[in-house]
């Protein structure tokens, strides 16, 4: 059986959690190892979270945000765009494979772009295999 | 610590959700798990009946919190937030998980979408434990209103709102009121004077003791929340601040460029002209060519920059009426003249609509089809020997074959399009645009006309193409829910802002630097950061940059976030038995 990943995603309420919302009114298929948080800005994204997410055993992270510009509250996408470029070099000093982490922009109209976000990613997953990390966690 | 009483409830949403779920199968097994007191699966959640079950089943049970597992939050959280109140229990007591949305309407594999209904059920029950009741806050609206725009749904809002006795500031970039209903002739489809319609209108906005009107004016920026905004805007280069409680965004359409369809050549051959050109034509009285000669043949082609993945794939609805008004127009002053009318699919949805169309069908006018996805007809200018102007050649749908149609005058049904500076608008009062930058109404069937900010409503063209009846119906739909808000005088605000645990603060000011509502400042004596709850919006961005913890973002809480993505892995979790690390 082929392997299939878990991916742990963080979408702010107001652009990219309605264009999933989208994406299902639509009735777009896309894969089902997406498991989406909603949060209310993708500012709200703590690094904590994202390494709990590895930690409890996500073979990826997704967090999706507004379009730059376009937050609802102005500024916490670029929050989280900023915490996002350290994030990555951290969890890279942690044995995770920095590509397991990602930052997309889909605004509310983009259920499409979303779908096939999701598509991307969870083949991104199968090809980079199940994410080695909880043990090593566990014993730090 | 109190006992945890949780009760979940799963939806069928009718074959939406249990066709792809096996939603019963579901709610037996989240029985299983630790303070579930009471697993239910129902048809219609948020039914009448699927309310009263929740609301029955918190008193008997003694439930302190609650899951629904349904439709996504967006849809229906505050039904059942309402129906944990009429049960006696706070309303935030109660997380959803989407298995609608995100989970029946998008997945194939019923195995896997139960399992993934299954995590996100879990995850819910896993926040829900660490929810606290949050108390409602009100604060008085003020009762005046920003409109911005003032064409025909921004003065039936003006006038609804004011004849109310409510003060209503209505702000107009242009030099005029009327905006697009003040430039065209008559109105489909009962052929009434546009004219007629809007002056009077635009009178009695200008002698309104209770409207005052900003003409040549932008709004640039607008702060605050509902019930409490204010604007300063520069009318004659003054600068003017206002405040007001509710904010109407109707800053209507713009025509479509005709020259950006090669074929049609407009701006190239003067006797193509594009339905804004023609109401001109129309109001001044005589039809004729730019050359001065009454036409013998006048086409009209439809669909001009709509319907067409390389202009704008949606309908604009309002052309094809005004189309027959023309051949209507065109056959009363000009008897004798032949109309062609190149169309597509007519769209006659309107009332009185369809009524046009079997009219004019009898008319004695040419009705041609056309494909309006390619090969669009080729309009080229005629040689002397043609005794017309111009000449279209295109493959007529019905019959497949390629015909050649003879006009003097050509008028191309442009549609309808957002403005160039719908983004810096929707920046400055805080609503969002979909793909073709029309505005995003709340919900499309249960608040058209509301947005995603408090107080802020969309109406008219701006929010999508539609015709006069619909601008007015919404325009006047926004006043009414104003004036009903004003009416109150109080409005629900936000309650789940962001709050200083002053035990933890170190006073680092981290937080005071990254609010983008300035709604967080530091208390010097106590040398701690203070949120100021009313300008709070709760978008969390402090709680995230807090070092150590101190600021907590209500509702959406560390605690509450981890545990629910602790509860989210708990199926997949237990499956991994993994020891190596990973290369990078």
């Amino acid at each position: 059986m082929q392997f299939q990943p878990t991916i742990v995603s963080f979408l702010c309420n107001w652009c990219s959690y309605t264009g999933a919302d989208l994406a299902g009114t639509s009735r777009m298929k896309y894969a089902h190892n997406i498991r989406i948080i909603r949060v209310m800005c993708s500012g709200r994204v703590e690094p904590t979270f994202v390494l709990r997410a590895f930690k409890e055993g996500a073979d990826g992270v997704l967090i999706c945000g507004c379009h730059p510009g376009d937050c609802h509250y102005h500024e916490g996408n670029y929050k989280c765009l900023r915490r996002f470029h350290l994030l990555k070099k951290y969890i890279q000093q942690m044995g995770i494979h920095p590509d397991r982490l990602r930052l997309e922009w889909i605004s509310a109209s983009e259920g499409k772009q979303f779908a096939e976000l999701a598509d991307e990613m969870t083949e991104a997953m199968i090809k980079l295999g199940p994410a080695k990390i909880n043990e090593v966690m566990q014993f730090a | 610590m109190e006992e945890k009483r949780i009760g979940v409830y799963v939806c069928w949403c009718g074959t939406n959700i249990a066709n792809m779920v096996d939603v019963e199968n579901v709610s037996k097994e989240i029985q299983t798990l630790p303070d579930v007191v009471i697993s239910k699966d129902y048809k219609y959640m948020c039914s009448d009946p699927g309310q009263d079950l929740i609301v029955r089943d918190i008193k008997e049970n003694n439930l302190n919190r609650v899951v629904v597992a349904a439709c996504s939050p967006r849809m229906h959280e505050i039904t059942f937030r309402k129906a944990l109140e009429t049960a006696g229990l706070n309303p935030y007591m109660f997380e959803m998980a989407n298995i609608r949305e995100h989970v029946s309407w998008v997945h194939t594999d019923k195995v896997e979408a139960t399992k993934k209904a299954k995590d996100l059920i879990a995850a819910a029950i896993a926040k829900v434990q660490w929810h606290e009741s949050l108390e409602k806050r009100t604060v008085e609206v003020n009762p005046a209103t920003l409109i911005i725009g003032g064409g025909i749904s921004g003065i039936s809002a003006a006038l609804e709102i004011a004849n109310a006795d409510k003060q209503v500031y209505l702000v107009e970039k242009s030099g005029a009121l009327g905006g697009q209903v003040a430039n065209i002739d008559l109105t489909f489809p009962f052929l009434n004077s546009a004219k007629q319609i809007i002056d009077h209108k635009i009178k009695t906005v200008m002698n309104h003791s209770k409207i005052s009107v900003f003409f040549n004016t932008e709004v640039k920026h607008v702060f605050g929340y509902v019930g409490n905004f204010e604007t300063t805007i520069k009318p004659n280069g003054n600068e003017t601040l206002l405040n007001f409680g509710n904010i109407i965004v109707a800053t209507g359409l713009k025509p479509f460029d005709a020259q950006k369809v090669a074929n049609y050549g407009y701006g190239r051959l003067p006797n193509v002209l594009t339905s804004i050109d023609f109401e001109k034509v129309l109001k001044s009285g005589v039809i004729i060519t730019r050359d001065g000669r009454v036409p013998k043949d006048i086409a009209i082609i439809h669909c001009v920059g709509s319907r067409n993945e390389n202009y704008n794939a949606y309908c604009s609805r309002a052309c094809c009426m005004t189309a027959l008004k023309y051949v209507n127009q065109i056959k009363s002053a000009l008897p004798k003249t032949n109309i062609y009318d190149i169309y597509s699919d007519m769209r006659a949805f309107g009332k009185g609509c369809e009524e046009l169309y079997s009219i004019t069908s009898r008319k004695n006018v040419m009705f041609l089809t056309f494909d309006h996805k390619d090969n669009l007809p080729q309009i080229k200018q005629a040689s002397y020997e043609d005794t017309c102007n111009l000449l279209i050649e295109f493959k007529e749908k019905f019959s497949g074959e390629l015909i050649e149609v003879p006009a003097d005058m050509v008028i191309l049904m442009v549609g309808m399009e957002a403005h160039e500076d719908a983004k810096q608008i929707a920046h400055a009062v805080g609503v969002s645009m979909c793909g073709n930058k029309f505005y995003i109404e709340r919900h499309p069937k249960l608040d058209p006309v509301a947005t995603t900010t408090d107080g802020v409503y969309v109406v008219g063209t701006c929010q999508s193409p539609k015709d006069i009846p619909d601008s007015v119906s919404q325009a006047r739909a926004a006043a009414a829910r104003i004036l009903a808000s004003i009416m109150v005088g109080k409005v629900e605000v936000e309650v789940t802002t962001a709050v200083v645990n002053e035990d933890l603060c170190c006073g680092c000011q981290t937080c005071v630097s990254v609010c983008p509502y300035t709604a967080i400042s530091f208390n010097q004596e106590k040398k701690v950061s203070v949120v100021n709850e009313v300008l709070c919006k709760g978008c969390g961005t402090c709680g995230s940059t807090c070092p150590t913890g101190a600021i907590r973002s209500r509702h959406f809480t560390d605690q509450q976030i981890l545990s629910q993505i602790e509860g989210l892995m708990s199926a997949s979790k237990s499956k991994k038995k993994l020891i190596e690390i990973e290369e990078t």
